[in-house]
């Protein structure tokens, strides 16, 4: 697929948020849903070399948005397109977060790990359920979109380790408090983070999906490169493609290490 | 479609030399969903084993300068699932099907070998040059000696399909390998497979794959490629599939030139799953605008 930059917006010196034009990529994507971009502009540019992972992070009237944060040579390729260049992306790939008419859910996300959030929150908030969110970052500059997270969330509980901004430490401390209150929880972000609040889920009895962002060649089930390991109903440990029948897995049945 | 790409390998006819490469394209399945698989000329499916192997441990893949390390390790199906559950929906479609398969001995290649012969696919293609497995694979494809006897005991049980012998380019000299393998039998080869190469993280100072070390492929090993095909030509008299870090038409044509009868692109399909289809209809109008009847007639036609 191709589409428009309609915005290539630097958030902060990590950060930024990319806006695509393409009615088709819209109007197949679901909350958890990613693609693979390509960050070069030229088809005879081949380093970097492979397309990059993104999670739909918002989809409105036509156009979906990206969030990322400045890595390497890809991310830092994709901050320099400008508003108006085509750029390339596959469908939406993968599996997608999965609702049995919760009514009361929170969201747990870290950095840039909030990205599939967004849609996600707005997607629960339009069927009427109750959303928390639960961000956690290192520094204030990890902290982003707080405006738009407002729009769908009922109350928002920040945690930075600096204590900048929100309450100073890990997002699971305020969402232990809480817990109860759940019937769901959905995490997106570092994997420290995932397994810190699948344990939490997993102690309090709660269902916890959470969606994992591995290392990619081909998002399509192909090269066997991002592989999780989960238990299955009988306990044991299967191999699972992040790409294909994740990334949004059941956090109670991933084998953490 | 047009005459000028078709092509006939060991009397196996393809409708183009367009071939995606083991280990980049699963069981060619996975891709049906994004790609017309009948516009290809033939998919070569991931190395298959006699039992399901589940590779080696995460993470397995990384990216490097214009290419990327890959450290799989050759996980399969096995080759009766592969059989029964993947073949028949590759089946469905107008290409040809080549099984490129491996084992941990003479023994086990044999068997798969042999298993595979009675099935309707079209061509073998023995793998003896994984860098990624510690039994087999490479260590049949870096001594004369073993690719000798791998592709000489294989050989003699098969009956039905031409065999390719997939070479490493992790030897000194790859013409021995490529006259061995002739000698002991091979009805074509392919080469290359993956360079052993390795990437470090110099913040953690560990490598970035668990194996430590990696096949390296993508169009960073293109030139080895090109010389290896174009060493090969002029030692072997068996067709020569060329393979390495193809991302475009223009590379099928040099891989031609160098003495390649078909090509087969990897690491490109995980950059554009289109892209071997792009390939196929860019060769088309390149033929054309140069007056070239048929691809076959670039084959060896380097002027060194």
């Amino acid at each position: 697929m191709k589409g428009k930059v309609v915005n290539n917006l630097m958030l902060n010196d990590k950060y930024y948020l990319m806006e695509i034009e393409s009615e088709d990529f819209v109007n197949k994507a679901k909350p958890g849903h990613f693609m693979m971009v390509k960050a070069q502009q030229y088809d005879y540019l081949y380093d970097p070399l492979l397309r990059r992972p993104f999670g739909v992070c918002d989809i409105e009237r036509g156009r979906f948005k990206i969030l990322y944060v400045l890595i390497g040579k890809g991310t830092n390729l994709l901050s320099q397109i400008k508003t108006g260049s085509q750029i390339e992306f596959s469908e939406p790939l993968g599996n997608t977060f999965k609702f049995n008419n919760e009514k009361t859910v929170a969201l747990v996300g870290g950095g840039v790990g909030i990205a599939p959030l967004l849609f996600l929150a707005k997607y629960l908030h339009n069927q009427d359920v109750l959303v928390d969110l639960y961000y956690g970052g290192k520094t204030e500059d990890d902290i982003l979109l707080i405006d738009e997270f407002k729009k769908y969330c009922q109350h928002i509980e920040v945690t930075t380790e600096n204590g900048k901004v929100g309450k100073k430490g890990i997002v699971t401390s305020p969402l232990s408090e809480n817990i109860k209150k759940y019937e769901k929880i959905y995490a997106c972000g570092p994997k420290r983070m995932l397994q810190a609040t699948s344990t939490l889920a997993i102690n309090h009895n709660i269902p916890i999906e959470v969606s994992l962002d591995e290392r990619m060649a081909c998002g399509m089930g192909a090269c066997l490169g991002c592989l999780v390991y989960v238990k299955n109903d009988q306990g044991e440990i299967e191999q699972k493609r992040c790409c294909v029948e994740g990334p949004v897995f059941d956090g109670a049945r991933i084998v953490w290490e | 479609m047009s005459k000028s790409l078709e092509i006939e390998i060991c009397g196996v006819k393809f409708n183009n030399p367009i071939i995606t490469a083991s280990g980049t394209f699963g069981y060619g399945i996975e891709y049906a969903r994004f790609i017309d698989l009948n516009k290809l000329g033939g998919v070569s499916v991931k190395g298959i084993s006699l039992n399901e192997t589940t590779g080696n441990k995460m993470p397995r893949i990384m990216e490097t300068n214009a290419g990327m390390l890959n450290a799989i390790g050759l996980q399969n199906v096995g080759v009766e699932k592969f059989i029964k559950e993947k073949l028949p929906l590759l089946k469905k479609y107008d290409t040809r099907i080549i099984v490129n398969f491996w084992g941990k001995s003479i023994e086990e290649y044999v068997e798969v070998a042999r298993i595979l012969d009675e099935t309707d696919i079209d061509m073998l293609e023995m793998n003896i040059s994984c860098p990624n497995i510690k039994e087999g694979g490479i260590a049949f494809g870096t001594d004369p000696k073993m690719t000798y006897s791998v592709v000489y005991e294989t050989k003699k049980v098969i009956k039905n399909k031409p065999l390719i012998v997939k070479l490493s380019p992790n030897v000194t000299d790859i013409k021995l390998f490529g006259k061995v393998a002739q000698e002991a039998g091979a009805d074509a080869i392919s080469a290359i497979n993956t360079l052993l190469g390795m990437a470090i993280n110099i913040e953690t100072k560990k490598p970035y794959i668990s194996n430590i070390t990696g096949g390296l492929s993508g169009p960073a090993i293109k030139p080895v490629a090109i010389r290896m095909v174009y060493e090969l030509y002029k030692t072997v008299s068996i067709p020569i599939i060329g393979i390495g870090g193809i991302m475009n038409y223009k590379d099928v044509v040099e891989f031609y030139l160098a003495g390649a009868s078909a090509v087969q692109i990897g690491t490109a399909n995980f950059v554009n799953p289109e892209i071997s289809i792009k390939i196929v209809t860019e060769l088309e109008d390149y033929l054309k605008s140069k007056k070239v009847d048929k691809i076959t007639d670039l084959t060896g036609k380097v002027i060194a």
